[in-house]
C-alpha cells in the first residue's frame, strides 16, 4: 500500500518535472488543446439529444430520453437511407478517383526536370486549392452552362446537342468527384512530394548502374519508399469518408438531383437547421461519426498488420 | 583486361573546378585506393567512373572503350555506397537480385546466383529479412553482394566502411581483401581513411584539392612521400613535420643538430621541412642516430606500444616507443634517438622531397 503511494507520488513528482521543464512546448500546443476543447468536445455534451425528443424551449436537460426512436426513424426514412447510399457512393468514388491523383501528380512533378517548367505547373495545380467553394461552384456552373459554359460549346463544335449537366441526375457525381479532385489534387500532392523528396538518392544512384529505366525507378523505388506516406493519408481519408465536401453539394445540387446529390451532411443540414428537427439530425451525426470512427479503426489495424505502418 | 584509364579527367560544376585533370591507369585485378581529405574529388572521380557525374573534359577508357558517353548500366561496373543504398521495402535477396532482375535474367538463374554470393558473404540465413532487421555489418555485405551478383569488370567502393563502428570496420576491411583475392575483379575503393587505404590497396593515390599528389604502393607513399601532404596524410599518427635549415653536416632545428645523409656544403642555409616519422625512433643510442631532446607531456598505452606526446624545440610532436609491457620507464623520457637515413626532408618553400644524396 505504502510502495504504491510513493510510487504514485514519484509519478506525480516526475509529470511536474516534466512540465517544468517542458512548459514552452505546452504553450505551443494549448491553443490546439482549446480548439479541440470548444469545438469538438463540448458539443458532444449536445449528442445526447440523438436519444431525447428534444425541444429548444425546453433545453437538453429538461427533453425526455427517449432511446432509439430517432435511429428508428432514420432507418426507416427513404430520404436518409438515399443519403446514406449517396454518401457512400460519393465518398467511393472519390476515393478511388481523388485519391491517386495526388500521387500521380507528386511522381509526375518528381520527373519533370526544366525547373522553371515544374515550378509554374506546381503553381497552376496548387491554385484552385486557394479559391473559395462558392467561387469554385460558380466557375462550374459556368463552365457547364447549356448555353454559354466551354464544356458545352466544345460539345457543339463536335455536333452534340448541349446537355443539362447540373439539373441530371447521372451528371451530377462525376461533376462533383471531377472539381473535388481538380480543387485539392494538387495541393494533396505536396504531402507525397515531400515525402519523395525524402527518398535516400543513392537508392536512384545505385538503381541507375544497376541499370533501371526512370519507368522501373518510379514504380521499383519511389512508390514502394513513399507507401507508408500513402497508406498514412489513405487512413486518414477514410477517416473522413463520410465527410463528403458537402458545401459544394449544397451549392451545386437542386432538388432534381437529389438522387444521386442528397449525402448525410445535406441532409442533415436540411432536418437540422432548415427543418428545425434538431434531434434527427444529431441522430443522424451520431450514426455518422461512428461510423467513420469504426473505419478508421478497421484500415489502422488492417495497416499495421499487413505494411507495418499505422497511424496509432 | 579490365583495367580503367583516366586521362585528363576534368570535372567542373559551372565555372568551379574540382578535378583538375587526372591521370591514373588502373589495371586489370588490381586493387587502387583513392585517399584523400574530405572536399579533394576523390567521390566526384569515382561517380564519373561509374557514370553517375559527366566528365567534362578528358577521356575515361574501362576495358579498352571510351566510356565518356556511355550509360552507367552498360559500363558494367557496380558500386557500393557508403550508406548501402539497400532498398528498405526490399528484402535481402530481392535487393541482390534487383540488377539481375533488371536485365531480365532468368529466374532459375537469378537463385543460383543469389545463393552462391550468399553463401560466400554469409548471408544465406538472411535472405529474408529486410535491411531494416540487419545489422550495420550485415547490411554492408548485402550492398557488397548486390555489386558481386552483377560478375561486373570494375567494383566501384565510395566510403563502404565509413558507417561501421572501428571493431566492424577492421573485421569488414579484412573480408573485403579477401573477397578481391577470391573473385581478382578491378576494384577502386574511395576512403578518406588513410589505415584502410594501407591495409587495402596494391597501390595508393592521394589526391588533394582536386589533384593526385601520388601514386604508388603503401609502402612506397609511407617511405618516401613526394611531399609534406602525402606525409602528413599517411601514417598513424602521421609524420612529425618541424622547420629547420641546413647545415654541413645535418639540418639545424632550434638549438638541435639532426644528422642526415647526404649533407653537402652547397646546401647549407637552405629552409627545409623535416619530417619524423613516430615509428622512426628510438630510445637508445645507436650507430648514426642523433639525440633530439623532447619535453613530454603526456604517455598514451596503446598496449605493445606507446604514444609520447611532447614538445621539441617548441614544436608539438608525437613519438612511438615499446612498452615491453609497462609504461613506468617511459614518463621520464628526456630524449629520443633517430637514424640519419630516416630522417626525411622537404623543401621548406614548396614543400616537395629533398634527396641530398641524388
Amino acid at each position: 500500500m505504502s510502495n504504491q503511494k510513493a510510487n504514485s507520488n514519484g509519478r506525480l513528482l516526475r509529470l511536474y518535472d516534466h512540465f517544468k521543464r517542458e512548459w514552452q512546448i505546452y504553450i505551443l500546443l494549448l491553443p490546439m488543446i482549446i480548439w479541440f476543447a470548444v469545438f469538438l468536445y463540448k458539443p458532444m455534451y449536445g449528442l445526447q439529444i440523438a436519444f431525447k425528443d428534444y425541444s429548444i424551449f425546453r433545453g437538453i436537460a429538461a427533453s425526455p430520453w427517449i432511446g432509439f426512436e430517432h435511429f428508428q426513424t432514420l432507418f426507416g426514412s427513404d430520404q436518409f437511407m438515399r443519403a446514406l447510399r449517396n454518401t457512400f457512393m460519393i465518398s467511393m468514388l472519390s476515393l478511388c478517383f481523388g485519391f491517386p491523383m495526388p500521387i500521380i501528380l507528386a511522381l509526375m512533378f518528381n520527373e519533370i526536370t526544366n525547373q522553371i517548367f515544374k515550378r509554374t505547373a506546381q503553381t497552376v495545380v496548387y491554385l484552385p486549392h486557394f479559391i473559395s467553394t462558392v467561387i469554385i461552384a460558380g466557375i462550374v456552373i459556368t463552365a457547364f452552362s447549356p448555353t454559354a459554359g466551354i464544356v458545352n460549346t466544345f460539345l457543339g463544335w463536335l455536333g452534340i446537342e448541349p446537355i443539362y449537366f447540373l439539373i441530371k441526375p447521372e451528371w451530377f457525381r462525376p461533376i462533383f468527384i471531377g472539381s473535388g479532385i481538380w480543387q485539392e489534387a494538387g495541393f494533396s500532392s505536396i504531402v507525397f512530394l515531400a515525402a519523395i523528396a525524402g527518398v535516400n538518392p543513392s537508392l536512384y544512384e545505385s538503381a541507375v548502374v544497376d541499370g533501371a529505366s526512370r519507368w522501373q525507378m518510379m514504380w521499383k523505388i519511389t512508390l514502394p519508399s513513399i507507401l507508408p506516406t500513402i497508406i498514412i493519408m489513405l487512413i486518414i481519408r477514410i477517416g473522413n469518408l463520410l465527410e463528403v465536401g458537402f458545401e459544394l453539394i449544397i451549392v451545386l445540387y437542386q432538388p432534381s438531383t437529389y438522387e444521386t446529390a442528397d449525402v448525410i451532411n445535406t441532409y442533415i443540414y436540411r432536418q437540422g437547421v432548415q427543418g428545425a428537427q434538431y434531434d434527427l439530425a444529431a441522430a443522424a451525426g451520431l450514426f455518422n461519426a461512428v461510423i467513420a470512427f469504426v473505419l478508421v479503426m478497421t484500415a489502422n489495424t488492417i495497416s499495421k498488420r499487413y505494411s507495418r505502418t499505422s497511424l496509432w | 583486361m579490365s583495367g580503367v584509364d583516366l586521362t585528363n579527367i576534368v570535372k567542373k560544376y559551372g565555372s568551379f573546378q574540382v578535378v583538375h585533370g587526372i591521370d591514373l591507369m588502373v589495371a586489370e585485378k588490381e586493387f587502387v585506393v583513392l585517399v584523400g581529405p574530405s572536399g579533394c574529388g576523390k567521390s566526384t572521380t569515382l561517380r564519373m567512373i561509374a557514370g553517375l557525374e559527366e566528365i567534362t573534359d578528358g577521356d575515361l577508357t574501362i576495358d579498352g572503350r571510351r566510356m565518356n558517353r556511355i550509360a552507367p548500366k552498360d559500363r558494367d561496373v557496380a558500386m557500393v555506397f557508403q550508406n548501402y543504398a539497400l532498398y528498405p521495402h526490399l528484402n535481402v535477396a530481392d535487393n541482390m537480385a534487383f540488377g539481375l532482375r533488371i536485365r531480365k535474367m532468368p529466374k532459375a538463374e537469378i537463385k543460383t546466383t543469389i545463393d552462391d554470393v550468399a553463401a560466400i558473404l554469409g548471408l544465406t540465413d538472411y535472405l529474408d529479412r529486410r535491411p531494416a532487421d540487419l545489422s550495420g555489418g550485415q547490411r554492408q555485405r548485402v550492398a557488397m553482394g548486390r555489386a558481386i551478383v552483377r560478375h561486373p569488370k570494375v567494383f566501384l567502393f565510395d566510403e563502404p566502411l565509413s558507417n561501421l563502428d572501428a571493431k566492424l570496420r577492421t573485421q569488414m576491411r579484412a573480408e573485403i581483401k579477401r573477397l578481391h583475392k577470391r573473385l581478382g575483379v578491378t576494384s577502386i575503393y574511395v576512403t578518406h581513411d588513410q589505415v584502410e587505404a594501407m591495409t587495402l590497396a596494391d597501390r595508393i593515390v592521394v589526391m588533394n584539392d582536386g589533384r593526385i599528389e601520388q601514386i604508388g604502393t603503401p609502402m612506397e607513399l609511407f617511405n618516401n612521400p613526394v611531399n609534406t601532404f602525402v606525409a602528413g596524410f599517411l601514417g598513424s599518427p602521421p609524420m612529425n613535420q618541424v622547420k629547420g635549415t641546413l647545415t654541413h653536416t645535418g639540418v639545424k632545428v632550434g638549438n638541435t643538430e639532426i644528422k642526415i645523409d647526404g649533407a653537402s656544403a652547397t646546401q647549407v642555409g637552405r629552409q627545409v621541412v623535416v619530417g619524423l616519422r613516430p615509428e622512426h625512433v628510438t630510445l637508445s643510442v645507436k650507430e648514426n642516430t642523433s639525440a633530439i631532446p623532447i619535453v613530454l607531456d603526456l604517455v598514451e598505452p596503446l598496449g605493445s606500444e606507446a604514444l609520447l606526446h611532447g614538445r621539441f624545440e617548441g614544436n608539438e610532436v608525437v613519438f612511438k616507443a615499446e612498452t615491453n609491457g609497462d609504461i613506468g620507464h617511459l614518463s621520464g623520457v628526456t630524449e629520443i634517438h633517430v637514424a640519419s637515413s630516416l630522417v626525411k626532408l622537404f623543401d621548406g618553400e614548396t614543400g616537395q622531397a629533398l634527396n641530398l644524396g641524388s
